[in-house]
């Protein structure tokens, strides 16, 4: 395998793992506190356990994300040094801010874990609240980064030359409102669904239900009104891409041609070799609207631009696909949850705790594929439009043994972490 | 005026890392050396004190990376790319021990899997610290060997013989050891009972033994060897002046661990990594890397200004939020504890 490709594959892996451990430490917080609220004001012993079940919870992902995010900030560098060189001062801004808000949440972490009655009660129940704050600033500072990749801003670039740095003008980019809200949106999303999942599949199975049904209402009322208003965000990311990286946005949509009043594809077979989609559904004059809100305006196809700027059109598009779908799914299943609050009888049937069961890992697919398609995307360039990526990958050779190190160790991190999830639940059910 | 700053946050992170993480790794280090009971009471004892900060400990080198690749990149660059091995394992060695951590502390049964935690604990604890050690050893060793075109350098010439080398594995040797001298002096003052107290001074002694003997082996060796970073060192009045101050504190240190004085052992003991890295520091200022051709300067291809100052107003502005937060955190679970007793 060539270099170029491990260091991207390990990248990728890397963030994979890191994006899942980060969106729960971000988002159950939230429910935690939420759950710790209740106990406070009613004083009903369950949602005590539940807290410090998800206080525990909260501990093992923050320390796995603690540990594979200092991974990841030693191997921008490790993989990327022609990246880092140029890109780290131009993006240190929101990386020191977010080492800030890091730390900020860290101390809090502290008090809150260790604080059970030590501390005062409100006090204490506030720590809570800024580790969910800082989890969630430390998300959108990183993905301001991400977007400056996008929308490179902040500086003037010359015949190699970077200068005039702005980090103020660096971090807010143009592409940076749009992304964090989507993002920020996804992980409550991926983490609401997966954690009201799993304790419909308790219900389901009929097990402590008085708790899990609590935690059930907690998680999902989050995922509920994220999921709604995601399709809405995904526009406004949609139109933007539209209007910034026309190729990656031809990318996602598979498509080739340059056409006013474009059509949107739905699903299809991506033939790279002949550039066409093959069984596709075609809806006239949708991709138009959908990116520059004028049924007849002109979409850019993959076809008018230079061959070494064009992303992989099947991944992207396929990621984007998946995307699109799970993220339909989940605004209806909000808002079917949001009209059981009206038919309650749906909320005694099985078939209501199954569905939502099956619903438990889609919301993480979504958040990888959009990863994807926002990466993969922006190929070839690692900053658009300034450096190619192959331009900054390490000169050290030999990165497949890392990659297959990595590979190895996050392997098993999965399972071990599943594995002691599963032993928490199975605490919990026994305590009964 | 705001390069100052950052280059001050820059070594109060090394320094507070060298200290803190070195706390922690080094009670895993105590826990390898001691008997079976006392094991177990190491470790109720760290997580006891030490949990609360835990996790603030192990981001001062997040802040350091971030600092260096922010305002130092070309310096940064070097770095990443000569040293890219042993950062890779140290990154494993981090890795591994925070999966121990949380396997050890959270895990709802506590059956016989904790061994394998606490086995996987305590070798991380080792080896994290020494390949830091060894990354050190490997920037001023001056026996990296930059690319250069034309010649023909083997793959070991330029990413293995800079780190993999007896000076390197000298310093990390020390450093592991530096690791356990911390803990123990720490842990002096958290002891609850007699036989638990008398481990710990063991243990700080031979760690203070061991300590002076890796430290002139590797005055000697570099000696010996004519490594420029020691040569340098032995002609560098601060240096010298430093590493005295630390070898005289030793006497107060000592007596303040016979009368089992909690604070003062713990001060006196993080003056000792005070005056080691101030020693080691201002040896070469600003030169922090030493190849086997060239001295780079942490100051080469600086940052520009404007980069500098924003990073410099985050850093304050940051420092004013944590570092109080921090001492709070500290003051409400450890100092409080300490007044009682
Ligand atoms: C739960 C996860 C989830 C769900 C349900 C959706 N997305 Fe998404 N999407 C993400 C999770 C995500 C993401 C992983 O968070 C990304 C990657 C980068 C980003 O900012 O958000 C993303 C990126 C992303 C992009 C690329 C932005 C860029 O490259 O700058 C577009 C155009 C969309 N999304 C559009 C949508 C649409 C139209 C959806 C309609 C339902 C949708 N997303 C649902
Ligand atoms: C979309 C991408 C990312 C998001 C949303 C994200 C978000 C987060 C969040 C919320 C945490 C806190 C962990 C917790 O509370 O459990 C975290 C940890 C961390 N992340 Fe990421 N991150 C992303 C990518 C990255 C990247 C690319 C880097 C490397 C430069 C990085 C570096 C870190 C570090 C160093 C930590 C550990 C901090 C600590 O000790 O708490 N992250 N991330
Ligand atoms: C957590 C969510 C993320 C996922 C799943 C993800 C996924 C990926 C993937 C699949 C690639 C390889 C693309 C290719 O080579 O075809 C990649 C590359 C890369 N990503 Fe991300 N990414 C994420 C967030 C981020 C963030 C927040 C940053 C930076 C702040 C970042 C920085 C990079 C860099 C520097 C590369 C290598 C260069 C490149 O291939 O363009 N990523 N990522």
């Amino acid at each position: 395998m060539e270099n170029l490709e491990a260091a991207r594959l390990q990248m990728a892996l890397t963030l994979i793992f890191h994006i899942v451990f980060a969106c729960i430490g971000m988002v159950m917080p939230f429910f935690m506190v939420i759950s710790h609220y209740k106990w406070l004001k009613t004083k009903d012993e369950i949602y005590l356990k539940l807290t410090k079940a998800w206080q525990k919870g909260v501990a093992i992902f923050f320390v796995t994300g603690a540990v594979s995010g200092t991974a990841l900030s030693f191997e921008l560098g490790l993989l990327w040094p022609g990246f880092m060189e140029h890109a780290g001062p131009i993006i240190g801004m929101p990386f020191s801010l977010e080492g800030a808000a890091f730390f900020v949440e860290a101390i809090a972490l502290g008090f809150y874990l260790y604080g059970w009655n030590k501390l005062p009660e409100k006090f204490h129940w506030f720590t809570g609240v800024i580790i969910g704050i800082s989890g969630v600033l430390s998300g959108i500072l990183v993905v301001a980064a991400n977007s400056w990749m996008n929308a490179p801003s902040g500086f003037d670039y010359k015949d190699g030359v970077f200068s005039n740095i702005d980090p103020i003008k660096a971090m807010l980019n143009e592409a940076w409102f749009t992304q964090a809200l989507h993002m920020t949106l996804a992980a409550f999303v991926a983490t609401g669904f997966a954690v009201a999942g799993i304790h419909a599949y308790q219900i389901y199975k009929g097990r402590n239900k008085p708790l899990h049904k609590k935690a059930f209402h907690i998680a999902i009322s989050f995922a509920a009104v994220a999921a709604i208003l995601q399709p809405i965000s995904g526009d406004l990311s949609a139109k933007d891409i539209a209007e910034r990286q026309p190729a990656k946005l031809a990318a996602l949509e598979a498509h080739y041609e340059t056409k006013k009043g474009a059509p949107l594809y739905i699903g299809g077979i991506v033939d790279e070799e002949k550039r066409e989609v093959n069984y596709k559904i075609e809806i006239p004059n949708a991709l138009s609207f959908l990116a520059f809100g004028d049924f007849d305006a002109e979409v850019k196809g993959l076809n008018d631009f230079p061959i070494e700027d064009q992303p992989p059109v099947a991944i992207v598009h396929y990621a984007f696909q998946i995307m699109v779908g799970i993220g339909t799914l989940l605004a209806l299943a909000g808002l079917l949850y949001f009209l059981s609050a009206k038919w309650k009888h749906w909320r005694v049937k099985k078939r209501f705790w199954l569905f939502f069961t099956l619903l438990t890992p889609l919301g993480f697919i979504a958040l990888e594929a959009g990863w994807i398609v926002t990466e993969v995307g922006r190929q070839p360039w690692i900053i658009h439009n300034v450096m190619r990526t192959k331009d900054a990958v390490t000169p050290m050779p030999g990165i497949f043994y890392s990659l297959i190190t990595y590979s190895f160790i996050y392997v098993l991190l999965t399972f071990v972490v599943s594995w002691l999830m599963i032993r928490q639940i199975n605490a919990l059910n026994n305590e009964e | 005026m705001m390069l100052s700053v950052v280059l001050f946050f820059l070594f109060f992170s090394l320094f507070l890392y060298v200290l803190l993480a070195g706390a922690d790794f080094g009670a895993g280090i105590i826990e390898l050396f001691s008997s079976r009971n006392q094991q177990e009471k190491t470790k109720k004892t760290v997580y006891r004190v030490m949990g609360p900060i835990w996790e603030a400990n192990h981001i001062w080198i997040i802040i350091l990376i971030v600092i260096l690749w922010v305002a130092f990149p070309v310096y940064y660059q070097i770095f990443v790319v000569y040293l890219h091995i042993p950062i890779t394992l140290m990154l494993l060695g981090i890795t591994m021990r925070g999966l121990a951590f949380i396997f050890r502390h959270y895990d709802a049964v506590k059956g016989k899997s904790q061994v394998w935690y606490n086995g996987m604990f305590k070798i991380a604890s080792v080896v994290t610290p020494f390949f830091l050690g060894m990354i050190f050893g490997g920037l001023v060793g001056g026996n990296i060997q930059l690319f250069e075109e034309g010649t023909n350098q083997s793959f070991a010439d330029i990413y293995i013989k800079g780190w993999l080398n007896p000076f390197s594995i000298l310093v990390g040797l020390f450093y592991v050891t530096l690791c356990g001298f911390i803990a123990a002096n720490f842990l002096i003052g958290e002891a609850d009972e007699n036989n638990e107290l008398e481990n710990y001074r063991k243990k700080a002694s031979v760690a203070t033994i061991v300590l002076v003997f890796f430290g002139f082996l590797i005055l000697g060796y570099g000696y010996w060897k004519e490594v420029a970073f020691i040569q340098d060192f032995i002609h560098n009045p601060i240096s010298i002046i430093a590493i005295s101050l630390s070898a005289l504190f030793l006497i107060p240190l000592w007596m303040m661990i016979k009368r089992k004085q909690k604070t003062w052992t713990r001060v006196l003991a993080g003056f000792q990594v005070f005056f080691v890295i101030a020693a080691a520091m201002t040896v070469h200022f600003p030169h922090i890397i030493i190849t086997s051709t060239k001295e780079f300067s942490i100051l080469e291809g600086v940052a520009p200004n404007s980069v500098i100052t924003s990073l410099g107003v985050a850093l304050l502005i940051g420092g004013a939020i944590i570092l109080p937060g921090l001492f709070h955190l500290m003051r409400s679970f450890q100092l409080i504890k300490l007044f009682k007793k």
